[in-house]
């Protein structure tokens, strides 16, 4: 659905997407993820047309989206970030003028505005004015706007920013029931977010994709280089030297003790699992053992352990 | 020859334009949507409002005037060439034109606009169409003031010529100003900067006109200036005489204007 090679854009001054390739299939649920300034949202703005790629291409739905940039533009709903509206429309008629703009006429506008007023929970605002809705409903505006002319993708830049945890949970069950029947690319910077939604997650820093992959192998991959949490009774000091020679142990830190107990974090080398040649250890030593696991990595290490730059912690 | 290559070429430019514009129907559908901006918002009711009282004063004190004797301008020139007429009417051109681009940007609707199938022409044309529409109808009621006047006026006081001329060149200095109106909007988020970036350069454009012809200065240069000279073109339009060459100055300047709003609009599509 999407096809991406090499996109580059260049500003005066910085590069703000540095060479990206991707794909998303059809029928994907998509998530973009990287902090604030990763070149999310230049992205999205190439693949809907809005601004031209420095070099590079992007084919969307079979259209190359800069010379053939109407064809592709109308098989994407798009949902700027912020959802910018126009505040001295009603709902409906602003509904109206989007199906009329995207070509729809007579009574199919009249069926996609009737259906995205429905699916969106509209209902009850549709004869409101803009101006008068709440951040939730004008989010909802947005997507319905997106949704209209029932385009096979969807890209939806950060669909929940600023909503309170009720709204964020109704428009993250209409995603993943859009998802059904909709290609749906979205960018946030909210992990369980994704967690919760995507099939997919490409993670972008600083201009450039970091990890492509599901949700779950990016979390397994960094599992086995997680943090191993070991409590033993010994004496502090040496039980740190002792581990910290064990091969591929990168860092030990005594966390807290106890009485004679002391914990310790345990980080290992990226793809191996030191907890054997712990409790190996610890009963060469002697040492009793009484907890060692492996702390529960989630995809917020993984964005943490992709993103991080030496200049930001 | 060169005056039918020409006219030729503008009204090809103007025709090939309109077609664009008309193509599937977008650009029928963000007219109708501009237009509706324009009239549910109290900003045309005012500005309709304000000029209708200023043509009503400015042609009464025209009938005063001329009631006290004889005068040597007819009451086409004293409604359309006095002071008061000058006075509002760069002020009509900031307030109509300020919004269309600007108000876009500041809100980030240019970029709802712009990835639907859109092209930039058709929401140029849009935009400028409404405008102009609108400038159309605000200069409406003024017509009004002559017909009821020769309603009830017993002898014949009706000068066709005139009125045609007169309202005429006010179509065509509006075409021209309204494209100024459109570039200043394209240029800025912010309203304000539009309006004064569009109020200055149409005042500037009449000014130059007005003050250069009446310098001493010598007569080569007075020739040139008598060319782009709004009062004197509204002076010969006034009288009746509709001067092609004008037309085509007019609305040449407008299309000038409004290709480079175009690519102002297009920047952002530029390669870097």
């Amino acid at each position: 659905m999407i096809r991406v090679s090499n996109l580059t854009k260049r500003y005066v001054g910085h590069t703000a997407v540095d060479a990206i390739s991707f794909n998303v299939e059809p029928g994907e649920i998509v998530g973009f993820l990287g902090p604030n300034g990763a070149g999310k949202t230049t992205t999205i703005r190439i693949l809907t047309g809005y601004m031209p790629a420095s070099s590079g291409t992007a084919v969307v739905a079979g259209h190359d989206i800069f010379r053939d940039s109407l064809k592709a533009q109308q098989r994407i709903g798009y949902m700027p970030e912020n959802v910018p509206l126009y505040d001295d429309m009603r709902v409906k008629e602003y509904l109206r003028f989007r199906a009329l703009l995207k070509g729809m006429r007579g009574r199919e506008a009249k069926n996609g505005i009737a259906e995205s007023i429905d699916l969106c929970g509209l209902t009850e605002m549709r004869n409101k004015m803009i101006s008068a809705l709440s951040k939730g409903y004008r989010q909802r505006v947005g997507l319905a706007d997106a949704l209209i002319h029932n385009p096979e993708l969807l890209i939806l830049d950060e669909p929940t920013n600023g909503l309170d945890p009720n709204q964020i949970r109704r428009v993250r069950k209409l995603i993943k029931q859009l998802g059904l029947s909709h290609t749906i690319l979205i960018s946030t910077h909210i992990l369980s977010e994704v967690e919760m939604t995507c099939d997919r997650v490409i993670i972008l820093d600083r201009g450039k994709v970091r990890a492509a992959d599901t949700p779950e192998n990016l979390i397994k991959h960094l599992r086995t280089a997680g943090h191993i949490s070991v409590e033993v009774n010994a004496a502090t000091d040496m039980a740190a030297d002792a581990m910290r020679n064990l091969p591929r142990v990168k860092k030990v830190i005594a966390e807290s003790t106890e009485g004679n107990w002391t914990k310790f974090t345990v980080r290992a080398e990226s793809g191996t699992d030191v907890r054997e040649s712990i409790v190996a250890l610890a009963n060469a030593h002697h040492w009793p053992l009484r907890e060692i696991h492996t702390q529960g990595a989630s995809l917020e290490d993984v964005f943490v352990e992709l993103t991080q730059s030496p200049h930001t912690d | 020859m060169a005056f039918i290559i020409t006219i030729s070429v503008l009204v090809g430019i103007i025709v090939l334009c309109l077609w664009k514009f008309l193509s599937g129907g977008t650009g029928l559908v963000l007219l109708s949507k501009e237009l509706r901006s324009f009239f549910f918002s109290p900003v045309a009711w005012v500005v309709l409002t304000l000029v209708m009282l200023l043509n009503g004063f400015s042609f009464t004190a025209a009938l005063a005037d001329l009631r006290e004797g004889e005068r040597s301008v007819t009451l086409t020139a004293y409604t359309f060439n006095s002071i008061q007429f000058w006075l509002a009417y760069f002020f009509i051109f900031p307030v109509i034109t300020m919004r269309l681009f600007a108000e876009e940007q500041k809100l980030g609707t240019i970029e709802t606009l712009l990835t639907a199938p859109v092209t930039t022409i058709q929401l140029l044309l849009a935009k400028y169409l409404a405008a102009l529409s609108f400038y159309i109808i605000l200069w409406l009621p003024s017509f009004l003031n002559f017909l009821i006047f020769q309603m009830n006026s017993a002898d014949d006081y009706s000068s066709i010529g005139s009125l045609t001329g007169s309202y005429t060149i006010i179509f065509l200095v509006g075409m021209f100003n309204i494209a100024i109106g459109c570039l200043a909007s394209a240029l800025t988020k912010n309203q304000l900067v539009a309006a004064m970036i569009c109020f200055t350069f149409c005042l500037l454009h009449f000014l130059l006109g007005f003050i250069l012809q009446n310098l001493s200065v010598p007569d080569a240069f007075r020739e040139i200036v008598t060319h782009f000279s709004t009062q004197i073109h509204v002076r010969a339009f006034i009288d009746g005489l509709i001067d092609t060459r004008q037309i085509i100055y007019y609305i040449s300047f407008a299309i000038l204007l409004l290709s480079i709003t175009y690519h102002v609009l297009e920047f952002r599509k530029w390669k870097v």
